[in-house]
């Protein structure tokens, strides 16, 4: 694949080229693949690791001439989640870093628009990583809205 | 004159869906815009990721109102990607009849918003009329009008039924008559020469490099077509052409990346879908139409990442899942289409744009709020 002959590095995954690279790296990637033919970026997103204690960043980019998808990997720390931005290269990567920002709390350095972007008046833990529970969350905020479960074991108690 | 600021949406009839554009006004002229979007966030992908493999079809279809069997496919192929399943050839055709009847409902509806954004309110009537027809082939085929939960990994639900052909012939010929009173009313019109030429224009050459895919690529003069460059479901087995500017058949060609030419692209391209449809159904194998499945909750994809795309009436779908071996997906992404033309490029062809065309400048763009939040 074109992609892996021009960084030297990566492998073959159900079709798509695979790179890992270390965060460093992620800028000359980007932009040497960019003058090579890879001028679709198609999106940026997150994985949370937990078990690992890390973050998956994933860059998608693709070629139209040469028909091939890649996705540039990096892992960055979970405790001190931080990242250079990279949306001087593509306009679109602003508004993935904001997302991912407000979804898994990681910093990029150089975005100035990291506002909040489909939560409103969000004061808790960012909500996609691993270790929020959306049915604690949900149990403890509306408390007064007896669950199906707990229901039932009423019913079972009476009986 | 002094600046004053504007809010449009998430309640009003020229925002194409819950979501608000904020915008500075000088006089009639926009001087900068922001989209705020948030007022349909479910959180789909994270309820993904506590759902067994089978369980999150009926979710992956409300990410797009209009056009939900992109979804299902694409989830669908990302799976079969993992599993290394290749699926039936009777199920790649009635994938592709599905996705393109979808296609066409959309387009419909996308029309029928367009025209109303620009004050002919016969179209949005008889377009919106004439989808109901494609919604009858879906719910004699699926069950359900809207939310098909129809394409499943390894196949489609059910087989199609017999006397089923013949109405989707039957609705195609009619709607191919129809298309050409819509010329009448809107293609061929002068109020829509007026308005939409020159007007909302992307710069062709940053066009590939600010995300935009699908028709509104197209209109710049891109011709790609995923369907083309990566074929999926039978799309290989089938001829049909990418309409792209500037060869706009029967329609006089003005500028790229306006308007006008978005409008014109998606109107050429419901005739291919009927070509496409009116093929498919000629070349359909009998067999059968679905893999064997494991037991659901017990099946377990194997480890890795997955990437699919698909090509639907607002642009370029794409499906990211990584699986770790489990029950359930570690990670589903989903690239929305909009998420690009809703928000960076709209906020840049809004600036300098008059107040009375920024509705029918979102409504060319076909941008669809679920697809942005999820």
């Amino acid at each position: 694949m074109k992609s892996i002959e021009l960084l030297g590095k990566g492998e073959e995954m159900h079709g798509r080229a695979y790179i890992k690279l270390n965060a460093e790296e992620v800028e000359e990637a980007i932009k040497k693949l960019k003058e090579n033919g890879f001028n679709h970026f198609v999106m940026l997103s997150c994985i949370d690791w937990i078990d690992k204690g890390k973050f998956e960043l994933v860059y998608h980019l693709w070629s139209y001439e040469e028909k091939e998808h890649v996705m540039l990997s990096i892992d960055i720390d979970r405790n001190d989640a931080k990242m250079q931005s990279m949306s001087h290269l593509f306009p679109q990567i602003e508004t993935y870093e904001r997302e991912i920002h407000e979804m898994y709390g990681i910093e990029f350095l150089g975005n100035n628009r990291l506002t909040p972007f489909l939560l409103e008046g969000w004061h808790h833990m960012p909500p996609m990583r691993k270790d929020f529970d959306s049915q604690k969350f949900v149990k403890d905020l509306y408390e007064s809205i007896p669950f199906i479960e707990d229901k039932k074991e009423d019913e079972n108690e009476g009986v | 004159m002094k600046e004053y600021e504007l809010f449009i949406g998430p309640q009003h009839p020229g925002i194409s869906g819950n979501m608000m554009y904020h915008l500075w006004v000088d006089g009639d002229t926009v001087t900068k815009a922001e989209c705020n979007v948030g007022y349909l966030h479910r959180g789909f992908e994270k309820l993904m990721e506590s759902r067994l493999w089978m369980q999150n079809i009926p979710l992956v279809c409300r990410i797009c109102v209009p056009e939900p069997d992109v979804n299902e496919a694409a989830y669908s192929m990302a799976v079969e990607q993992l599993m290394g399943w290749e699926i039936p050839e009777r199920a790649k055709y009635i994938r592709t009849i599905v996705l393109e009847l979808a296609r066409m409902a959309a387009y419909l509806m996308g029309i029928g918003s367009y025209a109303g954004s620009i004050g002919i309110y016969t179209l949005p009537q008889w377009s919106m009329g004439d989808r109901d027809y494609i919604l009858d082939i879906f719910e004699q085929l699926t069950g359900a009008r809207v939310y098909h939960i129809y394409i499943w990994p390894g196949g489609v639900r059910w087989d199609m039924p017999d006397d089923l052909p013949k109405l989707i012939e039957k609705t195609m010929d009619y709607i191919e008559e129809r298309l050409k009173l819509y010329d009448d009313v809107l293609f061929e019109n002068r109020v829509f020469f007026d308005r939409a030429i020159g007007v909302g224009k992307i710069p062709c050459d940053k066009a590939i490099e600010w995300g935009v895919t699908g028709p509104n690529l197209r209109a710049c003069g891109h011709a790609y077509d995923v369907r083309k460059l990566e074929p999926y479901a039978a799309y290989d087995e089938i001829d049909f052409d990418v309409v792209s500017y500037p060869d706009l058949g029967k329609f006089s060609s003005h500028e790229a990346g306006d308007v006008y030419t978005r409008m014109i692209i998606r109107r050429l391209e419901i005739e291919q879908s009927i070509s496409i449809i009116r093929q498919a159904l000629k070349k359909m194998p009998e067999e059968e139409h679905i893999l064997k499945h494991p037991n659901w909750l017990r099946w377990k994809v194997p480890e890795g990442y997955a990437f699919s795309r698909v090509e639907s009436t607002k642009g370029e779908f794409g499906y990211f899942v990584v699986s770790d071996g489990g029950l359930k997906p570690v990670r589903v992404h989903v690239r929305g289409p909009s998420y690009t033309h809703g928000i960076n490029v709209a906020e840049r062809i809004l600036k300098g744009a008059n107040i009375a065309d920024v509705s029918q400048i979102l409504f060319s763009l076909d941008v669809c709020p679920p697809d942005i939040e999820r």
